[in-house]
């Protein structure tokens, strides 16, 4: 029992993804990337643009296949369906189906864990309300906001109450009470000691939320810390800072 | 032990339908995404109108009215359903990868072959209850066309129903090719090898009399090559048209055909599960 609890949520080793560009021009992705987050961490993974954030996470979940290195999630090898089933995902700008209703969405992703009947129609109404959005549940994705459609993306991520959570730009498109709402959904996650996993543009939500900050400059993980060992006041200015000089030019 | 064995059999079971309901879940979503695409309906008007012109040609020939309203009727059905296939069914992966939703499936503890088998139910479902649908239309205007005796127009129906019943096999098969090619290439490319394939499983014994007139010895095997590969649909033609002069092939036959196309089918699912689990998302 205390072995699985002090067991690494994320523990990557020596990771290393080529990409081809449109042109079929391949290039380093990621390059050597070495990672270990505890259980029950709020780690929060910044970057520019093509730092290779996205490629991360898409490694960490087994969609891509690293061309080197070791990646064990919640013990498994990426993408193993013992670990998926612990997982929650939510995409930067979430993939829809337009011609399915929010709940019907909702009901398509918990079938996928393999749940049905009343648990997950409750699951589901907990979720709605979660998110603030009961009121459009029966309406087409299609007709939805950025922002509500981010909204029922994470509530599809929490469909089967993961233990280790994905969160890919989670507070894009979101109006500044979206986010506020988002964070108060996160800090609750905290709360109940989920891992979480976030990229992220906007510091000031990194430095609001996470504990361990990494620093993703082209493909190269450049600097890693605990987030009050670099501002004990969770001051965004000063992680800003620290970001910009641990990013190569 | 009779109580250990009992629950080792709801274990087998429970994990049976844990297999099977992201099946179901995909399939469901793939009859919703097609069903309610408003192109199906167009077909389907379509093929209501295509009904109705055969009444009204039929009234003008004198004593054909009715071969006149099968024949249009059916090929209106076949060539609607035919279209759906090919269309729907090249789109069955590639809209996936294009549209990203394929991350919603596979960051969720899915197989490669629970999802091809999904999308191939879901859309052939939605054919079946299309075919149905365009199937009782032209019942109605066989019935209007001549409403005859009960006994007669119970044969009739029985005519159009196997008859159908062999273009949905056929469907089925193209509905598999085509979303095998979409596993690999773009819905173009799809549409093009799906027809193809269905052109050449219409000639195959012209594959066998082309390699005959070959004498380089490559493309002597390419076409010997093809035609052991690919599906011969001329038998299964042959009788749907049999059927639509009153003569029902026998078990034999019907058990033949049955196996022929749905080995066909299983073999095509497969390699698109394969394809798919090699593949990398983009």
């Amino acid at each position: 029992m205390n072995a699985q609890l002090s067991q690494a949520a994320i523990k990557v080793t020596n990771l290393v993804k080529r990409r081809e560009t449109k042109l079929l021009k391949s290039f380093l992705a990621i390059s050597g990337i070495n990672l270990e987050i505890a259980e029950g961490v709020t780690y929060g993974l910044v970057g520019p643009n093509g730092a290779g954030k996205t490629t991360t996470i898409k490694l960490l979940l087994g969609l891509l296949k690293p061309d080197g290195g070791e990646i064990k999630v919640l013990g498994k090898p990426a993408g193993e369906h013992e670990a998926l089933r612990r997982i929650g995902f939510l995409p930067e700008s979430p993939y829809f189906y337009s011609h399915l209703t929010g709940r019907e969405y909702l009901t398509f992703t918990g079938q996928l864990f393999g749940m049905q009947g009343p648990a997950l129609q409750n699951r589901i109404g907990e979720l709605l309300h979660l998110v603030s959005m009961e009121n459009k549940a029966e309406e087409r994705t299609g007709t939805y906001s950025k922002g509500m459609l981010q909204r029922l993306g994470m509530a599809a991520a929490l469909v089967n109450d993961p233990d280790l959570l994905f969160l890919d730009e989670p507070m894009s498109g979101l109006d500044p009470l979206g986010r506020m709402d988002m964070r108060k959904i996160i800090i609750a996650l905290k709360e109940k000691g989920k891992t979480i996993f976030f990229n992220s543009h906007l510091l000031p939500d990194v430095a609001h939320l996470c504990d361990k900050v990494g620093v993703l400059s082209q493909g190269k993980l450049t600097a890693e810390d605990d987030l009050l060992s670099i501002t004990p006041e969770r001051n965004a200015t000063v992680l800003e800072e620290y970001f910009l000089s641990h990013i190569e030019a | 032990m009779e109580h250990c064995a009992e629950s080792q059999g709801q274990k087998v079971t429970a994990k049976k339908a844990g297999l099977l309901l992201p099946v179901f879940a995909i399939a469901s979503n793939t009859f919703k995404e097609v069903s309610r695409d408003k192109v199906v309906y167009t077909f389907f008007v379509f093929a209501v109108i295509i009904s109705f012109f055969g009444l009204a040609l039929g009234s003008l020939s004198v004593g054909q009215d009715l071969r006149i309203i099968l024949d249009l009727g059916m090929f209106g059905i076949s060539t609607i359903g035919g279209i759906i296939a090919v269309f729907a069914g090249a789109n069955l992966v590639y809209k996936e990868l294009e549209k990203k939703t394929c991350y919603l499936i596979f960051t969720k503890p899915v197989r490669p072959w629970q999802f091809i088998l999904g999308k191939y139910l879901g859309l052939a479902l939605c054919l079946l209850v299309l075919i149905a649908a365009m199937a009782v239309f032209l019942a109605l205007t066989v019935y209007i066309a001549d409403p005859g005796q009960l006994l007669v127009f119970k044969e009739r129906l029985l005519l159009i129903g196997a008859s159908l019943l062999l273009t949905y096999l056929e469907l089925l098969l193209i509905i598999a090719a085509a979303e095998f090619f979409s596993t690999f290439s773009s819905p173009i490319m799809s549409v093009v090898f799906t027809i193809a394939f269905w052109f050449i499983g219409h000639s195959t014994a012209s594959l066998q009399d082309l390699a005959k007139l070959f004498t380089n010895s490559a493309l002597k095997q390419i076409a010997n090559f093809l035609y052991w590969t690919l599906p011969d649909l001329k038998t299964l033609t042959q009788t749907r048209s049999a059927i639509m002069y009153g003569q029902f092939p026998n078990s034999e036959l019907s058990i033949y055909l049955t196996a022929y196309l749905v080995s066909y089918v299983i073999i095509l699912l497969v390699l698109s599960a394969m394809v798919s689990e090699k593949r990398e998302l983009p």
